[in-house]
């Protein structure tokens, strides 16, 4: 089957059960699944998903490593151009400097973790709500799957007998 | 008592009903706030006009409502963080129809206390001084300072507190998106960035939420203990001690959920939440100001204990005249409103009464203000040497700035209440998912 041929199809279901009961009937049978659209992180789809831990994490701790040593320069590398000797402390003490790269190490690891949100959620991405129906943020649940031109029926069938509502995506 | 059963549709309905157009009421009270905070800019514009004398602070106390404004503000800040944040990695069901409000809260409040370093400055026009950037003297800020480790701390405090307030609504900008019409549907699409619930979405959001709490927690701790040795690190009776950081922490979200009370009772009142925030959580909120209250109050005895065992009759003059001295009223209504009142909720028809949960939370907050007075004040006022005892009260200007700091808090908070989604109906649909009896009406 050549790629212009594959067709989005999009079933609406009115409950988390029946979203569920859809997905996993779903993955045994050819047609391939796409996006599953629903109003709060439901853990049971995610479940029957079964899908990768997220990649997030790699960006978080990024942010943090860097951050840290981006809070310990510049206080060390301040303090060495400064070179005024306060209190009789050393002119480069570890201690307090230890505070400020704390505080830098939590600030980018924060600021690694939105980025990797935005990055990995693809956001913002404003083409998708062309798509997209407005009942996925409140009480319904979505899922999208591809077939062949000629299993659009099937497809469509299938969606409806688990209980939703189906429709071709142009 | 009657049970019934939440939908998904009826959380939105609930929620979204107060997004609709104000009563005048409301407006009303806006402008009434907006008074307050035109007096509290009056004033600050005539103290930078004249001069920071026009203040109360002069030898030897220099730190005065503006220092006591500042750390009651970040206190203030960090019951947002514990509810929204550490009672989240605690899996506590009962914090998600409060975490919204709390996190707001946070983001306020932290606003609020970077402007009084601001106001204290003087000549706030020197206020980048405070930064470090490349300069012809090559004048750099003093990071062994304590007041330095502050603006590094604040200014995390800020970005991060607002980046996990934004990253927690997403879902529900989404919602108010896929609701609204007209102009208020393109303001919310720019802004819910094209949520659209996608399952790789969620799955990184969880995720990236998980790390958000877990950072949280670490940073709303070191925040508040920084805050502490901003005085600890003085040589100043009364203040070196090496109990500030718990002390600070303890009180500072012993102030903050008491803060949660003011701000939720009328709340769930007037857009009738009574079925999310339910008198359990409530309930639950006064359990963990009685935990509060009970470490603040042991800080309050240990600090007398110390001051005995050291044999230091400077610190021992400092917290007899403390108890006995010019302050003794703000001294004890510090300790009757902080560690004596709170423990009423021992008794469970005090704590689920709501009367009594609102006059109590005030009263904290009174005491906790009165905390921050005897402590920054009583310091500096009764020293190591008898010739430079003296004494401080707040002047017409900083009162007026004061009355401007709580006007704008409390109006950020009414203009935030009508404007954006209050209680989170991702993470209360999530509960109701999950089958929690959070979500029920009249447990």
């Amino acid at each position: 089957m050549s790629d212009h041929d594959e067709k989005l199809i999009l079933g609406v279901f009115p409950d988390e059960e029946k979203a569920v009961s859809a997905i996993e009937a779903l993955k045994p049978l050819s047609w391939k699944l796409d996006r599953v659209h629903s109003p709060f992180p439901s853990h049971r789809i995610l479940e029957a998903l079964k899908l990768k831990k997220s990649r997030v994490g790699y960006f978080t701790l990024a942010g943090g490593i860097l951050g840290f040593l981006f809070g310990l320069a510049l206080a060390i590398f301040t303090a060495l151009r400064w070179g005024l000797i306060v209190s009789g402390k050393p002119i480069v003490s570890m201690i307090p400097f230890f505070i400020v790269g704390f505080e830098f190490t939590i600030l980018f690891s924060v600021l690694g973790n939105v980025i990797g949100l935005l990055i990995l959620n693809r956001l913002p991405k404003y083409e998708d709500l062309e798509t997209y129906d407005p009942r996925f943020s409140s009480d319904h649940f979505g899922i999208v799957a591809s077939c062949g031109e000629r299993d659009q029926e099937g497809l469509i069938n299938f969606f409806r007998t688990h209980g939703g509502e189906a429709s071709a995506l142009d | 008592m009657g049970r019934s059963l939440l939908t998904y549709s009826e959380i939105d309905r609930t929620v979204l009903d107060t997004l609709r157009p104000a009563s005048r009421g409301y407006w009303f009270l806006i402008a009434l706030l907006a008074l307050g905070v035109l007096v509290g800019a009056v004033c600050w514009a005539y103290q930078i006009a004249v001069g920071i004398g026009v203040g109360g602070q002069n030898h030897p106390v220099a730190w005065g409502t503006y220092l006591i404004n500042f750390v009651f503000w970040v206190g203030i800040a960090h019951s947002g963080t514990l509810i929204s944040a550490i009672l989240h990695l605690f899996r506590a069901g009962w914090r998600n129809p409060i975490a919204r409000a709390a996190e707001t809260m946070t983001v306020f409040a932290v606003c609020i206390a970077g402007l009084f370093p601001f106001i204290h400055l003087g000549r706030v026009w020197m206020v980048h001084y405070m930064l470090p950037y490349p300069n012809q003297r090559t004048l750099w800020p003093n990071f062994q300072s304590p007041l330095v480790f502050d603006v590094v701390a604040i200014s995390t405090y800020l970005i991060v507190s607002s980046l996990f307030w934004y990253t927690g609504m997403l879902p529900d900008l989404a919602t108010v998106r896929d609701k609204a019409k007209g102009y208020r549907k393109k303001i919310f699409t720019l802004i819910s960035l094209g949520w659209t619930g996608r399952h790789e979405q969620w799955r990184h959001y969880l995720r990236g939420y998980l790390f958000f709490a877990a950072l949280a927690t670490p940073l709303v701790i070191s925040v508040h203990s920084v805050v502490s040795w901003d005085f600890a690190l003085g040589v100043v009776p009364g203040w070196h001690s090496t109990i500030f950081a718990p002390y600070f922490v303890a009180g500072a979200i012993h102030s903050g959920l008491a803060m949660v009370l003011t701000l939720l009772i009328p709340m769930r009142k007037i857009f009738h939440y009574e079925v999310f925030i339910t008198r359990n959580v409530l309930e639950n909120i006064a359990k963990t100001i009685v935990l509060t209250g009970l470490i603040v109050g042991y800080a309050y005895m240990i600090e007398y204990f110390l001051a005995w065992y050291s044999n230091n009759i400077v610190e021992q003059e400092s917290f007899r005249w403390r108890a006995l001295g010019e302050y003794s009223i703000q001294f004890w209504i510090m300790v009757v409103c902080n560690s004596i009142i709170p423990l009423f909720f021992f008794i469970k028809r005090i704590r689920t009464n709501l009367v009594w949960l609102f006059c109590i939370s005030i009263l904290i907050n009174i005491g906790m203000w009165f905390e921050r007075f005897v402590i920054i004040i009583g310091g500096v006022a009764h020293g190591f040497i008898p010739s430079v005892w003296g004494d401080y009260a707040p002047s017409v200007i900083e009162y007026g700035i004061m009355i401007g700091s709580f006007s704008l808090f409390f109006m950020l908070f009414l203009l935030f209440a009508k404007h954006l989604p209050s209680v989170s109906m991702t993470e209360m649909k999530e509960t109701l998912s999950k089958g929690s009896s959070q979500v029920h009406v009249g447990s």
